[in-house]
């Protein structure tokens, strides 16, 4: 076999890696782009319609539902997921109990577990036979009663939210444990000495030193939210109506069972516009806060 | 005054036991009702939906396996991550090593490139990619549903890599060279053994989420032979079954696998979720 130079070996190291990724997600996305100008029936495409298709679903009142939603579970893991997160993160950092490993390990297990399954699992507990219902039947003494909550069109999303709550919550549990464990615990020690409230301690040290990762987390959980798919298509598919319509599925609809790759297409790039104007807009708060720190 | 410390962290002890329990109960009581529900027959879960099995019972097992194709499916789990994470893995430390210790000044863009992919979900290329998938014969087949896996992997494979890789000692590769070692050589008997730790954090995270990947199965592939466990347990939702012992078998079945890996090794699983998302 003939050497290589370094230049070729360089190449060689790095082209596959290149080219698979070249070719699955960033030509796809001009591609995405270019469709998304386009008109398509039955199966065809039948011409260029500038910006006709994101008018059309601009104004669709199904896909402002599907917005809604999507910003209802980017609320619920922002504001729930990540400072449930840190709060578990702390106790456990704190060692105020013991067997911390215990906890670590059982909270963190849902990860493990696809959303599909959890989906299913959590129709089931809310189902005339779940936990959930067999439980408030006991505290209640009322035999009949169902969960018919979620039927209704305002708190449809609810049961979606609660389970995204059980599910990722301790992700960012184990990031933000993870990021403790690099503060020295003679900084926590010594504030203990000094007499320092939790809140204190919780407030001046903690915060600001976790405030890098909480900015990342944030990043995670809005991209995470905007993308949403299998646990509400597994778990309502949607329904009823389409009380639970997410941008996803919207997308996944147009494209998939109407064959219409144009409006697919052009919902794919709304929610690309809307990740990176959202992402852009959370750099922005962070880089004020952390001005405000120093 | 360490009294009223003392006081304060019982306290907070209490509290935390309180909660750290609560959230614990939240957390596993389904898990383990589903567990045991699996077990028993639909007219038990009917009458005593709480209760634990009086008569334990395979037979929901046995009809979740011979209705939902479950062998084939697993099999199927298996080989998607399986071969997509050994190439992502692979690929990764490959490019990280090239964008690390080359010098060229292409690298830095490369390396953004990668990293650009972070904030690229699935639901973004999907449509062309079916489209792509169709047209050169992919729809449909295995490659078609690894390539994605691979290329989806890659972005924070690549990035692990390459930060862990810069801090391998240049002497060691110069050594090599004087030697008399070809760059490849030095990739398969030098870069691969070292990146052993990251390398492992790579593989966790990517088969992990590789096996409980949904959308691009469900969307790429339309043969029953061709599903992944999530896509098989999938069709156990629809209206028409109402067997619940049934589903409870086949979620069983779908969670035990990655279930089984995290009692082995959750130290790692929990380690490289910490340290994963902290290199962004």
């Amino acid at each position: 076999m003939p050497r290589l130079n370094k230049r070729s070996s360089y190449y060689v190291l790095l082209l596959p890696a290149l080219l698979i990724y070249l070719a699955i997600i960033i030509f796809p996305i001009f591609m995405s782009l270019g469709l998304s100008f386009t008109e398509w029936r039955r199966f065809r495409m039948t011409g260029f319609i500038g910006l006709g298709n994101y008018m059309d679903i601009l104004s669709d009142p199904v896909f402002h539902r599907s917005l809604w939603n999507n910003i209802q579970i980017m609320l619920i893991s922002v504001l729930g997921q990540i400072p449930l997160g840190i709060l578990l993160a702390y106790l456990l950092h704190r060692k105020w109990v013991k067997g911390t490993k215990f906890f670590e390990f059982m909270i963190f297990l849902p990860i493990t577990i696809s959303s599909v399954v959890i989906a299913l699992l959590w129709n089931r507990v809310f189902s005339p036979v779940g936990i959930y219902t067999t439980f408030v039947r006991m505290i209640t003494s009322n035999p009949d009663y169902v969960v018919r909550i979620f039927e209704s069109e305002k708190f449809a999303m609810l049961p979606v939210l609660v389970v995204l709550l059980w599910q990722h919550t301790s992700l960012y549990m184990v990031i933000f444990l993870a990021n403790l464990q690099r503060i020295p615990s003679s900084v926590f020690e010594a504030a203990v000495i000094d007499g320092a409230k939790e809140t204190t301690i919780i407030t001046k040290i903690v915060l600001p030193a976790l405030s890098p990762v909480i900015f990342t987390c944030s990043v995670l959980a809005i991209s995470g939210s905007l993308k949403s798919f299998d646990l509400v298509y597994a778990m309502t598919a949607g329904g009823p109506v389409n009380y639970t319509y997410v941008m996803a599925l919207y997308l996944y609809q147009h494209t998939f069972t109407f064959h219409n790759y144009g409006k697919g297409s052009a919902v794919s790039i709304i929610i690309v516009i809307l990740s990176v104007g959202l992402i852009s807009l959370v750099r922005g708060i962070y880089a004020k806060a952390q001005k405000k720190f120093e | 005054m360490s009294g009223r410390t003392q006081t304060i962290s019982r306290s907070w002890t209490i509290v935390s036991y309180i909660l750290l329990i609560l959230f614990t109960l939240v957390t596993i009581l389904p898990v383990v009702w589903m567990l045991y529900s699996s077990f028993k027959p639909m007219g038990e879960i009917m009458l005593h939906p709480l209760r634990l099995p009086t008569a334990p019972t395979w037979e929901n097992y046995q009809k979740a396996f011979k209705y939902g194709n479950l062998v084939v499916s697993f099999l199927n789990s298996i080989f998607y991550s399986g071969l997509s994470t050994v190439s992502t893995v692979l690929l990764a430390l490959a490019a990280g090593f090239a964008l690390t210790k080359f010098g060229f000044k292409s690298s830095s863009v490369y390396f953004s490139l990668f990293t650009l992919g972070l904030l690229i979900t699935v639901n973004s290329v999907i449509t062309p990619l079916f489209i792509m998938e169709t047209s050169v014969g992919l729809y449909n087949t295995r490659l078609g549903v690894i390539l994605p896996y691979i290329a989806f992997g890659l972005p924070m494979a690549v990035l692990l890599s390459t930060s862990y890789i810069r801090g391998v000692p240049d002497a060691l590769i110069e050594a090599a060279v004087i030697d008399g070692a070809s760059y490849i050589q030095i990739f398969w008997k030098i870069i691969l053994i070292v990146s052993t730790p990251v390398l492992a954090t790579m593989a966790i995270l990517n088969f992990l989420g590789n096996w409980n990947e949904f959308l691009m199965v469900f969307t790429l592939t339309s043969g029953e032979n061709m599903r992944s466990l999530p896509v098989s347990i999938n069709s156990f939702a629809g209206r028409l079954n109402e067997d619940y012992g049934l589903q409870f078998a086949a979620l069983v079945v779908g969670t035990i696998p990655m279930f089984i890996l995290y009692l082995v090794a959750h130290e790692s699983v929990i380690k490289g979720f910490g340290e994963g998302a902290l290199k962004e």
